[in-house]
């Protein structure tokens, strides 16, 4: 059974629509991604989820029980969720062992239980030492730990996180998501995780939900989402490809504006007529054939350089070995693997 | 919150309000607006002679608190002066004091003959009573006003306009006087309006210094009061002066948004900049010394006035050791009357605390959930403030004179008999002081992150749990503030207690003018230093709970 399921939600606050017709299940034990640009949807389809905002449409189940459908509403405290905030939401008038048994007190638990489970849920997070500390004390990176342990310590069903890595640098988020993966394999609950940073959501996810303006674009696990965009959107933001409009014929890829003409590998599926041309950076190639085009810039990545090039109002971006070339010089770029979207 | 329940919230918010403010006032204007029909136009045109003191009075005040308040503003905030904290709290005491007790204080200095300073220049130097006094009074308890709106903007203007004259080559104090003192002089300017605002509502001093001097100055406010007295004649007049008095209020607030518009679109919006402070180099010294001089002058000598005439045997007897006594002391703070009217003022500032809390906390909870009528919400709780304390007193007055009765649904019968009880104090310090309760809450709710109490819901509170156990405790500073604000100002209060005192009661306030009108004056000005103690109390009171708060953040 799913431990989540969402069917043809829809919400709009006025008269924007926010999220729309949005389908999607969340298998027991699995950890969901929901990765899209900002706006695109995703905290208010995790805020539904949490029943902090009920959809206009659509059914909700947790657990098999329906907690948000036609007639249907329940409120956030009787869900039996976790959640961790974006910005902590740690009680700054209560210490880290008052944060974090406030869900037990909550339930009536005798106190010596919650005490015993406040001590092993501070030590899922490694924050036993910290345990009578007020927030103000603590870091950003400690704050969030007293989140999760707030969100975990009551066993929810599912845990919700909007976010929860967007507000700490680098190396924290780096420490972070290695301790998130570390928790999760051992506590084995169900998670929703919403991000912007593919990076993130490729590390840490079984599935990952791609948004955009309110559709649910794809759902894959990481490898096929990267190497199947199922479209140019996908493509385009997971993958950091090229996304070219234009049309297709006789073997070749023109664009719309310029008319820029780029043949296409020979194992490429292509059907004449307009079509969207997915290519990522190491996927082209800098050389002696192909298409003549005038470097615009050329940036050192350390491992790499990409070099760009201005194609039809947007800058192609290849990623090659480094070259002895200055901007202002042509280059011949050619496609080594490329998709193709019919447009219509 | 469903739909019902806010509703039914925002009713039972307002019945009370409507009732017992926005009501009363509104049936003395109708009332006053009648007037000039009944009783002929030929008298208003005597009273005219009130309006003219109290603008001319009120633009003097106006004026005086602007001509002291711009330099000072500068020199305390944008230069490097010594003990500028200490002069701070000193200069912003005349508005945390009853103006009333500044009349005092003049009055021991500066009256015609027994005056302190008159004995010292020569009798009949200088004359506290009449126009001038006043505006002079009044000026002086309106300084912070401007001082604090000058503190606000010198903070907002971005200090690299002031940098950006000194490169291009002026020099530390042309810079000052060309860019941010253009900069910040439409919010002192709103700070002077709110003066002229102040000194027009005022009761007490106009009482004081010129009522019973001779020829004596009437403003409006005093000759409502005189007007009341008179009985039932003298209503229909007093509330036709009231609705004057009322609309000076809507035009200055007016004044006050054009300027502030005015001015906010030159100053950054940012947060907080630190500038680098004007040394004042080789002048420190005198500079110092001239602030040091006029806080003496202006601050501490009229409350040195006061504890002197509390200590002298017969205020106008001569100057020596031998006439110092602490009779005044234990006599007035032992007497039965006092203790009365010290427990009743402290149960009606207490109560009337609670209820601006309350009322306050409700009415910012009321402006976040109807997101568009708020604003609506907010002006019925913040207009009573605007309404000078002798018209809503005057209001309560007529609207309660007689008994109200209510029936519900033809069975249960209410009387609301509030006529000579002290429950209508109860109803005008609560009305008057609400709106100290809305903007703090309002401002502190505004800063609580939604997610707070979002992440309590999801811990499995309800939501009148989640509100008990995250909102509420993070309200509490600001909660606190509002209470020992509009504990202070009630406790303290004169304008209205002096109208709304029923016969038989005593409150502080209208002890204090008793005393001081016709009785005693040395028995006044020690009842005047109690007040001074608990207003020095109360603040400091309310800089540890400031400073508690700012830890925890």
């Amino acid at each position: 059974m799913a431990a989540i399921s969402l069917e043809g939600l829809f919400k709009s606050y006025g008269a924007t629509p926010v999220v729309r017709g949005l389908s999607l299940e969340v298998r027991e034990g699995e950890l969901v991604s929901l990765l899209g640009p900002s706006g695109c949807g995703k905290t208010t389809t995790l805020r539904m989820l949490a029943g902090l905002e009920h959809p206009d449409t659509g059914v909700i189940r947790i657990g098999g029980e329906m907690v948000a459908g036609p007639g249907v509403r329940v409120p956030p405290e009787q869900r039996g969720l976790g959640m961790v905030f974006q910005g902590y939401a740690v009680w700054p008038h209560r210490s880290v062992e008052e944060n974090v048994a406030y869900p037990l007190t909550l339930r009536r638990m005798p106190k010596a239980e919650v005490a015993e489970k406040v001590r092993e849920a501070l030590r899922w997070v490694r924050l036993e030492a910290l345990a009578t500390r007020r927030p103000h004390e603590l870091s950003g990176g400690q704050l969030q730990r007293v989140a999760l342990a707030r969100a975990l310590v009551a066993g929810p069903r599912v845990l919700l996180l909007d976010e929860p890595l967007s507000n700490l640098d680098a190396a924290l988020r780096e420490e972070l998501r290695a301790e998130l993966a570390a928790l999760r394999a051992r506590l084995g609950t169900t998670l929703v995780f919403v991000t912007h940073d593919q990076g993130e959501a490729l590390a840490l996810s079984d599935r990952i939900a791609v948004m955009n303006q309110g559709v649910l674009e794809q759902v894959d696990a990481p490898e096929t989402l990267y190497r199947e965009p199922a479209t140019p959107f996908v493509a385009g933001f997971v993958g950091g490809a090229n996304v070219l409009t234009g049309e297709v014929r006789e073997g070749a890829f023109h664009t719309a504006r310029s008319g820029t003409l780029f043949q296409l590998p020979a194992d490429t599926l292509a059907r004449p007529g307009p079509a969207t041309l997915v290519v990522r950076p190491e996927d082209l190639a800098l050389g002696e054939q192909g298409t003549s085009l005038p470097l615009s810039a050329r940036l050192f990545l350390g491992h790499a350089t990409e070099y760009r090039f201005p194609v039809d109002g947007t800058l192609l971006r290849v990623v090659a070995p480094p070259l002895e070339v200055r901007p202002g010089q042509t280059l011949k770029v050619q496609l080594r693997k490329a998709r193709l979207f019919s447009v219509g | 919150m469903s739909t019902s329940a806010r509703w039914l919230g925002l009713f039972a918010w307002l019945v009370p309000l409507v009732l017992f403010a926005v009501g009363p006032v509104v049936l003395l204007l109708a009332r006053g607006a009648g007037a000039p029909g009944e009783l002929g136009w030929e008298w208003l045109a005597s009273e005219s002679g009130a309006l003219g003191n109290t603008l001319a009075i009120s633009g003097g005040a106006a004026v005086l608190a602007l001509a002291l308040g711009t330099p000072l503003s500068l020199l305390l905030f944008r230069t490097d002066l010594p003990l500028r904290g200490a002069f701070t709290v000193l200069f912003t005491l005349p508005s945390a004091i009853p103006a009333f007790i500044w009349g005092m204080g003049w009055l021991s200095l500066a009256s015609p003959r027994a005056g302190y300073l008159n004995r010292l220049l020569g009798e009949g130097t200088l004359d506290i009573h009449g126009p001038v006094g006043i505006a002079f009074v009044e000026g002086l308890s309106g300084l912070p006003l401007v001082l604090l709106a000058g503190a606000a903007a010198l903070r907002r203007v971005d200090p690299a306009l002031e940098e950006a004259a000194r490169v291009c080559g002026a020099s530390p104090a042309r810079a000052l006087l060309t860019t941010t003192v253009p900069l910040v002089l439409p919010s002192l300017l709103s700070g002077a309006v709110m003066v002229f605002l102040m000194a027009a509502s005022s009761f007490g001093v106009p009482y004081l210094l010129g009522v019973s001097a001779s020829p004596p100055t009437r403003v409006l406010t005093t000759r409502i009061y005189e007007l009341v007295l008179l009985g039932d004649e003298g209503l229909g007049r007093a509330s036709a002066l009231a609705l004057a008095l009322l609309l000076l209020t809507p035009l200055s607030l007016l004044a006050t948004w054009a300027l502030g518009r005015s001015g906010r679109v030159r100053l950054s919006t940012g947060k907080g900049l630190a500038s680098r402070p004007l040394t004042l180099g080789r002048a420190r010294v005198w500079v110092t010394g001239g602030v040091a001089g006029t806080c003496a002058l202006l601050v501490l000598l009229p409350l040195a006035a006061i504890l002197l005439t509390s200590l002298q045997r017969s205020f106008g007897a001569n100057l020596t050791w031998e006439e110092l006594t602490l009779s005044h002391w234990s006599g007035v703070l032992l007497e039965p009357r006092t203790l009365r009217a010290t427990g009743l003022s402290l149960l009606l500032a207490a109560g009337a605390g609670v209820l601006v809390c309350g009322l306050g906390l409700a009415a910012a909870l009321l402006q976040r959930t109807f997101r568009r009528l708020g604003a609506g919400v907010e002006a019925v709780a913040v207009w009573p403030y605007a309404v000078p304390g002798t018209v809503l007193a005057l209001a309560l007055l007529l609207a309660f004179s007689r008994d109200w009765r209510f029936i519900l649904l033809d069975k249960v019968a209410f009387v609301l008999a509030l006529a000579h009880t002290p429950w209508l104090l109860l109803i005008a310090y609560a009305a008057k002081y609400l709106a100290l309760g809305t903007r703090n809450s309002s401002e502190a709710l505004a800063q609580l992150d939604p997610s707070l109490t979002e992440a309590a819901r999801i811990s499995g509170a309800g939501p009148l749990r989640a509100f008990v156990d995250v909102t509420l405790p993070l309200l509490r500073p600001a909660l606190t503030v509002a209470f020992i604000l509009a504990f202070l100002s009630c406790a303290t209060e004169i304008t209205m207690s002096v109208l709304l005192v029923p016969a038989g009661s005593e409150v502080l306030g209208k002890l204090l003018f008793d005393l001081q009108s016709y009785a005693d004056p040395a028995a006044a000005a020690v009842l005047a230093c109690a007040f001074v103690a608990l207003v020095v109390l109360g603040q400091a009171v309310l800089a540890l709970v400031a400073r508690r708060a700012a830890e925890v953040r």
